[in-house]
């Protein structure tokens, strides 16, 4: 079953890789614009050897990896906390609701004024953009805790924060990991999106000046660099997710009876 | 409540603050970064040709000379560079003569110190053209009225100039449209015809060439012979608490621009250092002029077209922006 999957994925990337090389080829589209799979391997292979595209990778996974500890850690520091006070809620409601959708990308200007193109504007937009899946994850996840549960522990006389630990939190947890799992994705787009507008250093940068520099196979590079960066971030995530939730009913299965 | 989710929101962002304020050397916010009598400022640069005289200073040890360490960044246009310096971020920044005075106009805190790039001031031999397809009806800017042409900036330099050369072609510059589109997309958009002209720089001329394009004028040489098409400025507040290290980053940038301008060779050779432009293109780039100092009447004739196309709410103050 699982070989199965990964030949059929094979297949279908091989598939995709030839179609890139066909279609330039043919001269459906022209290959000044959208070079062949070859080439863009070829200056794939000469980024590789690059020491600055090392640097540049290193640049946009710090920006992703602090963004994402930092959205992960206030998200849910802030969803708990939310949740636990009496009216905090309601109160929060509808400035949440108000907050979450304004594109993080609005706030470049905003990043540019206080931080220039430094690391510190690339953290602003990724915080602020990711911090939002992680809490609305969590305000869910809290929601779904069995009341009778909760008055058991309360009627056993544990106390807010041991309430929190044993039946909060054991509840949200597999919100919380879709949050950080689905931040983790937020978190890399942002990232290279503001390296890219902005000029932060990193890959996003990196793309714009290959861009503007009229190297087209290049950029191409590197855009498949990103992706394969997101790849890897959500397997990892994946993985992250299956191990902390082993105990939990949708990883383990039911036990047939 | 709401304030708690402020100071939620305040502390996450102090966090970040703080928790990367390792990274920075503490010489490109401040300005004052000096360690044994060399003082690093940060200038806000586009990764462009035009701003190679910068690096090959800072190479050469011009700057060093006069006290400075030069430390280099890249963004992707004025938008980013011009709050940064602006703000104390960057203490100089590249820009062009356009934009700063619209910036001066709306009362920006800017002004220019040192002299960036001049056009060639050879019809059809300068590093910005206005290009048609090979096989196009269009012969002459005249021809362009009722087309579709290609700037990066809508009203900016670029536009000026275009609207220039139509005029002295003979033809009324309100009847061509205008559209926003980045110089590295123009070469595919004329090709593809999704427009009928395209106002392009290098390398993205070069490229445009390359595909066997007309170039039907050199429309920033339409505007005034030499053109001063872009400086480096800094903040008014900046320069007038600075003024010996204005001084100092305008004597060595004097000297890189001079450098720049007798030394072609070597500015090709150090443009692959922070830019992607394969060689071939490279080769067959036409380079700006780094004269020494900015073209006064040249900027005053800009400005008047400027404002005769709308583009300042009042009229910029060209004495405080250039002193």
């Amino acid at each position: 079953m699982r070989g199965q999957n990964a030949v059929l994925g094979a297949a279908g990337l091989a598939a995709f890789l030839a179609l890139g090389e066909a279609v330039p080829r043919l001269g459906l589209v022209k290959e000044a614009y959208f070079p062949p799979t070859s080439r863009i391997a070829e200056a794939f292979w000469d980024e590789v050897a690059d020491s600055a595209f090392w640097s540049a990778l290193g640049d946009t996974l710090t920006g992703w990896a602090l963004g994402l500890i930092l959205a992960s850690c206030a998200g849910i520091v802030a969803g708990v906390v939310i949740s636990v006070v009496p009216y905090l809620r309601e109160t929060t409601a509808s400035t949440i609701e108000f907050l979450r959708p304004i594109p993080s990308v609005a706030l470049i200007p905003l990043a540019v004024l206080l931080y220039g193109t430094e690391l510190r504007s690339v953290l602003l937009l990724v915080v602020y953009a990711s911090f939002w899946q992680v809490l609305i994850q969590v305000l869910y996840g809290v929601q779904d805790v069995d009341p009778v549960a909760d008055e058991t522990a309360r009627s056993y006389g544990l106390g807010t924060w041991a309430r929190i630990r044993h039946v909060l939190w054991p509840t949200a947890l597999p919100y919380v990991m879709t949050g950080v799992r689905l931040a983790a994705a937020v978190a890399l787009i942002l990232a290279v999106t503001a390296e890219l507008v902005i000029g932060a250093p990193g890959l996003g940068a990196r793309i714009a000046v290959a861009q503007t520099s009229q190297a087209v196979p290049e950029m191409y590079a590197l855009i498949v660099v990103t992706g394969l960066l997101g790849l890897l971030i959500n397997v990892g995530a994946r993985t992250v997710e299956r191990r902390a939730l082993a105990w939990h009913q949708s990883v383990r299965g039911e036990v047939a009876v | 409540m709401r304030r708690l989710l402020a100071a939620v929101a305040a502390g996450t962002f102090l966090f970040a603050v703080t928790a990367c304020g390792s990274s920075d050397d503490g010489g490109s916010s401040d300005g004052k970064g000096s360690s044994g009598g060399v003082t690093t400022v940060t200038v806000g640069l586009i990764p462009i040709v035009d701003v190679a005289p910068l690096y090959l200073g800072q190479e050469k040890g011009f700057y060093e000379k006069q006290g400075l360490k030069l430390k280099l960044t890249t963004a992707q246009g004025g938008a980013a560079i011009v709050p940064a310096v602006v703000s104390g971020q960057y203490q100089f920044g590249f820009s062009n003569m356009t934009s700063l005075m619209i910036a001066q106009s709306n009362n920006v805190p800017v002004k220019a110190i040192a002299n960036g790039i001049a056009s060639t001031g050879e019809d059809g031999k300068d590093f910005g053209g206005l290009t048609v397809k090979q096989d196009s009806a269009v012969k002459s800017p005249k021809d362009l009225e009722g087309k579709k042409v290609a700037v990066n900036t809508l009203k900016n330099i670029n536009e000026t100039a275009v609207r220039e050369s139509v005029r002295k072609a003979g033809g009324d510059p309100d009847k061509v449209q205008f559209v926003e589109l980045a110089f590295d997309q123009m070469p595919a958009a004329l090709d593809a015809g999704q427009i009928d002209a395209a106002m392009v720089v290098e390398p993205a001329l070069a490229t445009i060439k390359s595909q066997g394009a007309r170039e039907i004028a050199s429309s920033l040489v339409d505007v005034a012979p030499n053109l001063t098409v872009a400086m480096y400025f800094t903040s008014t507040q900046y320069a007038q608490e600075n003024p010996e290290l204005v001084k100092k980053f305008q004597d060595a940038t004097a000297e890189s621009l001079a450098y720049a301008d007798a030394h072609p060779d070597e500015v090709r050779q150090i443009v692959t250092t922070y830019t992607k432009i394969p060689p071939a293109v490279l080769e067959q780039v036409t380079l700006p002029k780094w004269p020494a100092d900015p073209n006064r009447a040249s900027i005053e004739k800009l400005m008047q077209l400027g404002e005769d196309d709308g583009l300042f709410k009042t009229a910029p103050d060209l004495d405080k922006l250039l002193s």
